[in-house]
């Protein structure tokens, strides 16, 4: 009985975002966020490279699946796409970002969580690495190599494709 | 006998078969879907970048196009959390950036505010004062009379959507600030929980001045008379009684300030009593 009282108020909620998310379609002009057809406990969001990082150029499209209990609890956000950042697993795309674990609150929405996600990929943690590789070479110092072993993976999945 | 076991067993494979193609196909489609979506939305941005040119979104090209867009993008989405250049200091501006500034728009949601102070060249960020802030943006209004004007026309009912709620044929809302605005309207206004670029001018200034928000910005629900006189912690983050007593049951941290909402409330039993009462007789 609870427990459908609270899917229905974090499905209210999702309506309430999904409405702001087509009110404010060009506030944001580097996130674009997609309700599944069928599941409003499905989304798909589409973000790009922020600027003067390896990702600059690339659209990365991250998948969000809402526990019922959202937005008590946070959003499982992955990478569709592989990507080459420290602190996203290259094989699954899971994202280590401490808003989407211990330091998740109600009042983040999945915009914000979008923006979130841009500013880790512009600033990686190479201290909590999921993907070791990358980590290791930002903390050596060779920001070289990861620039480019970054914007290589990004031109092999993230670039859209030409002529549509 | 074992023929006729297995025959059945033999025609319903290819039944699933076909059904797995025809999953695999819908998967198919929803992609391509998603793949048409991106590609439509990347050739806007990119038109609305390079001034209407009308040339498919070729990826060499892309210099041009978006930059234009990124830099202040990328600004905001540094001060969202409160990124620097040292890793030390960025890791305590993180956990400290959302309580201080929620604090300023008291419980309004942190990004938008930080965001809101970098659009006005830092000079905001200097005042840690409630009221010089407020006066720093009454200035504002007067300086940029034309700024705040989009929002008000545009259909986002920014500045006081109570008065909108009681007088719904009102073409346009009243600024706070608006000296024709009549003083029968309650004085409140919308509590930004998004995020909100342009147009958060005007709640901001509201929500500073005054501070009580007309929706939980945890459920979205518009808040009741109880609901706006329970301040359950002393960040001033302000939420609906249902979602208060959820989050107890929870974790129990602020959603303003992320502290244990026991620790601050220790001298003030009646809100647990209020919030009890209220889980008593569901809305």
């Amino acid at each position: 009985m609870t427990v459908l009282f609270y899917q229905q108020a974090s499905r209210a909620r999702l309506f309430k975002e999904y409405k702001e998310v087509q009110r404010e379609k060009s506030a944001d002009p580097d996130i674009q966020l997609v309700c599944d057809d069928s599941n409003i406990f499905k989304w798909t969001a589409l973000i790009k490279g922020p600027s003067e990082t390896p990702y600059e150029g690339g659209v990365f499209q991250l998948a969000f699946v809402i526990p019922e209990q959202y937005p008590l609890l946070p959003p499982q956000v992955r990478f569709l796409m592989k990507i080459f950042h420290p602190n996203v697993h290259f094989k699954t795309g899971e994202i280590c970002l401490d808003i989407l674990k211990n330091a998740w609150s109600p009042a983040w929405t999945l915009q914000s969580v979008c923006r979130a996600i841009i500013a880790l990929m512009a600033h990686p943690e190479p201290d909590s690495p999921l993907n070791c590789d990358s980590g290791n070479l930002l903390r050596s110092g060779d920001t070289r190599g990861y620039r480019s072993m970054a914007r290589m993976y990004m031109r092999l999945t993230a670039i859209p494709k030409k002529g549509s | 006998m074992a023929n006729s076991a297995s025959l059945p067993a033999l025609s319903s494979s290819p039944n699933d078969l076909r059904k797995k193609k025809r999953a695999n196909r819908s998967a198919k489609l929803k992609q391509c879907k998603l793949d048409a979506r991106r590609d439509q939305w990347l050739s806007q941005v990119k038109n609305k970048g390079s001034n209407g040119e009308s040339s498919p979104p070729i990826p060499s090209t892309r210099p041009t196009g978006p930059r234009k867009l990124d830099p202040p993008r990328d600004n905001a989405t540094e001060s969202l959390l409160g990124l620097q250049d040292s890793e030390t200091e960025r890791r305590i501006a993180r956990k400290d950036d959302r309580p201080c500034s929620s604090s300023i728009s008291s419980g309004c949601f942190s990004c938008s505010a930080t965001e809101d102070e970098e659009e006005e060249d830092g000079d905001s960020t200097a005042l840690d004062d409630w009221e010089a802030v407020a006066d720093a943006l009454i200035a504002d209004h007067h300086h940029h009379p034309e700024e705040p004007k989009p929002s008000i026309t545009a259909p986002v009912p920014t500045p006081a959507p109570p008065s909108v709620a009681l007088k719904p044929p009102e073409p346009r809302a009243w600024r706070p600030d608006d000296a024709f605005r009549p003083s029968s309207l309650p004085n409140l206004s919308k509590q930004r929980s998004f995020d909100v670029g342009r147009g958060f001018r005007n709640g901001g200034h509201a929500v500073v001045s005054v501070s009580v928000p007309s929706s939980c910005p945890i459920c979205y629900e518009d808040l009741d008379v109880t609901d706006t006189s329970f301040l359950p912690c002393s960040c001033g983050f302000r939420l609906c009684l249902f979602c208060h007593k959820r989050i107890l049951e929870a974790d129990g941290r602020c959603p303003g300030c992320r502290k244990p909402y026991g620790m601050i409330l220790d001298g003030s039993p009646p809100v647990f009593l209020l919030s009890r009462s209220c889980s008593m007789n569901i809305r």
